[in-house]
Formats: structure tokens, sequence, C-alpha cells
């Protein structure tokens, strides 16, 4: 007997004004809403950053993984101060370096690349969000 | 005594490692031995690190490759900008560090150690010195430096 796989929360960096941190939340985009819908559950950053109750309990029960725009980590941080324990945490930076052919630019819109790259993280963290799915039941379910 | 002068600006504090000579441009190069040697270590300096950002991409010029002080010796792409960053001296590249290649986020993380760039052989280490500044000249420059970028805001 087996119970629902968890459903993974996906933080990216809140990253305004910020090439990477807009690749960070693009890809957040792309897998939330395209590829894995049914599977994950995006929460802003600003809501741990503001101690919303509702989102500090999901970051505490559920599986999650972070998208970071750069090395501060504030996504990954936010997580653990607000109780919760990263699952997955991956940086745009070190998919950039795999992909140095996908160049981003621009902040408010994304140039080619950008999106190219967000798409790719995108894709990457889906493998990554099944894998997790594979392991982990719901809250209250069977599998540890 | 530190092995380092210092200078905070706002919420940033850039170090200059001492012994070592730099280039106005924010190199550093310090002789491998230290009484007669000409084989030189280069690299950049935290400020220059700090205010370009995360690296993703260091390119040096191969081993082999005939340099004059102000050359370009690397590229740098990081996060924020793309930059060229010069020889403080000049010579015959011998080595670029390995690490470079896989972790270049090692000249962020230390860029007066582990975050060396290459190695250049100089023909003559006091004609290349003459041209350089001690820590705390540097330290002189960097601070006009800073304060001219933040006045230009």
């Amino acid at each position: 007997m087996t119970g629902e796989p968890a459903q993974v929360v996906v933080i990216p960096c809140s990253g305004i004004g910020k090439t990477y941190g807009s690749v960070a939340r693009e890809a957040a985009y792309a897998l939330c809403d395209d590829l894995r819908p049914g599977g994950t559950r995006l929460v802003a950053l600003a809501k741990l950053v503001l101690g919303e109750e509702a989102a500090r309990e999901r970051v505490r029960t559920c599986p999650v993984v972070t998208i970071d725009g750069c090395k501060l980590m504030c996504a990954s941080k936010l997580v653990t101060h607000s109780g919760g324990q990263v699952a997955h945490e991956v940086a745009v930076l070190e998919v950039y370096r795999r992909h140095k052919e996908l160049k981003p630019e621009g902040i408010e819109e994304l140039n080619e690349g950008g999106l190219a790259l967000a798409r790719v993280l995108a894709e990457e963290v889906a493998e990554v969000v099944d894998e997790i799915r594979r392991t982990r039941t719901a809250p209250g379910g069977i599998r540890a | 005594m530190s092995d380092h002068l210092a200078a905070t600006f706002d919420k940033f504090t850039f170090r200059v490692a001492v012994g070592r000579l730099y280039s106005p441009e924010g190199a550093w190069a310090a002789r491998i031995q230290e009484e007669t040697g000409k084989r030189v270590r280069v690299g950049i300096t935290d400020f220059v690190q700090q205010r370009a950002g995360d690296v993703a991409f260091l390119s040096v010029k191969a081993p082999g490759s005939r340099l004059q002080a102000g050359d370009e010796l690397a590229e740098m792409e990081t996060v924020k900008v793309n930059l060229s960053i010069p020889a403080p001296v000049g010579g015959t590249i011998v080595e670029v560090n390995p690490a470079l290649e896989l972790t270049p986020e090692v000249v962020n993380k230390d860029p007066y150690g582990e975050g060396w760039l290459a190695v250049i052989e100089v023909a003559s280490w006091e004609q290349e010195s003459a041209k350089l500044l001690e820590a705390r000249a540097y330290l002189s420059v960097m601070q006009s430096q800073i304060e001219q970028e933040v006045k230009s805001r």
C-alpha cells in the first residue's frame, strides 16, 4: 500500500532587477505551469520573507526545491530559516556554465538565451521533481 | 600583523593582500621565488572580483603566449559584466591555473590564493615591477576608484 506522491514546493529567487533572478523565476513558471503542473506548487519567496504561516507550513511539510539566482542562495536559506528542509537546490549559474551558448540578458524581458536557459533549467529540475515524488508521499502517506 | 589591508565602503569590505605588487587596474603579481625568481604568479584583486560579481567563465591566454604589461591576459564573464583582465607584467605565460576551467568561482572565493590566474616568466623582474604599486599605494588607488564610482551613480 502506498500513499499519494508528495507535491513538491518550488521556490525561486525573487531576483527582481537581476537577470539571473529572472531566469530563476521563468524556470519556476515553466516547471510549475507547463512541465509538472500537477506535482509542483510554486511558492513566492516573499511569503517566506514576510513569515506567512501558510507558506511556512507548506515548506515544513512538503519536499522543497529551490532555484537561486546567485551564490547568496536566498531561497535555500529562507526555507531552512522557515523550518523546512531543502530536498534539492540549484543555482542558475551552475546550469549556465554547462550551457554557455545560452547567455541570459535583460531583466524585465529576458532575451532568447535567457528564456532558453530557463527552459533547460526547468527541464533539469522537472527530473529532480519526478525523483522526489517517486520516493516521498504527501503528508500522512505511507512512504517516508 | 595582518596579511591584508582592507577598505570598507557601505556593506562591502575589500581586502588587499600585502607582499605582492599591483597594477592600478587591479591585477596582482607575486614572484614565486622571492629572491631570484623570474616566474611571477598573477591574479585579480578582491575589489575587482567583488565588483565584477560571480564568475561564470574565465579564459586565460594559453601557455606560450607572450604579453606586454597591459595586454589582455584573460577574459572574464560574470553574472554582471564581461571583463578584460590586463596583465600586470610582461613576459611569457608558462602556466594557467587548471582549476579555472571547471571551478572558475575559485576566483571569487580566494582571489589571492587558489584563484590565481597564471604564472608568467618575465625577462626582468626589476623592470616589470618598477611600474607596479605596493599594497598600500594600491589601496589608495582602489579607494579613489570606489569614490569615483560612488559619485558617478
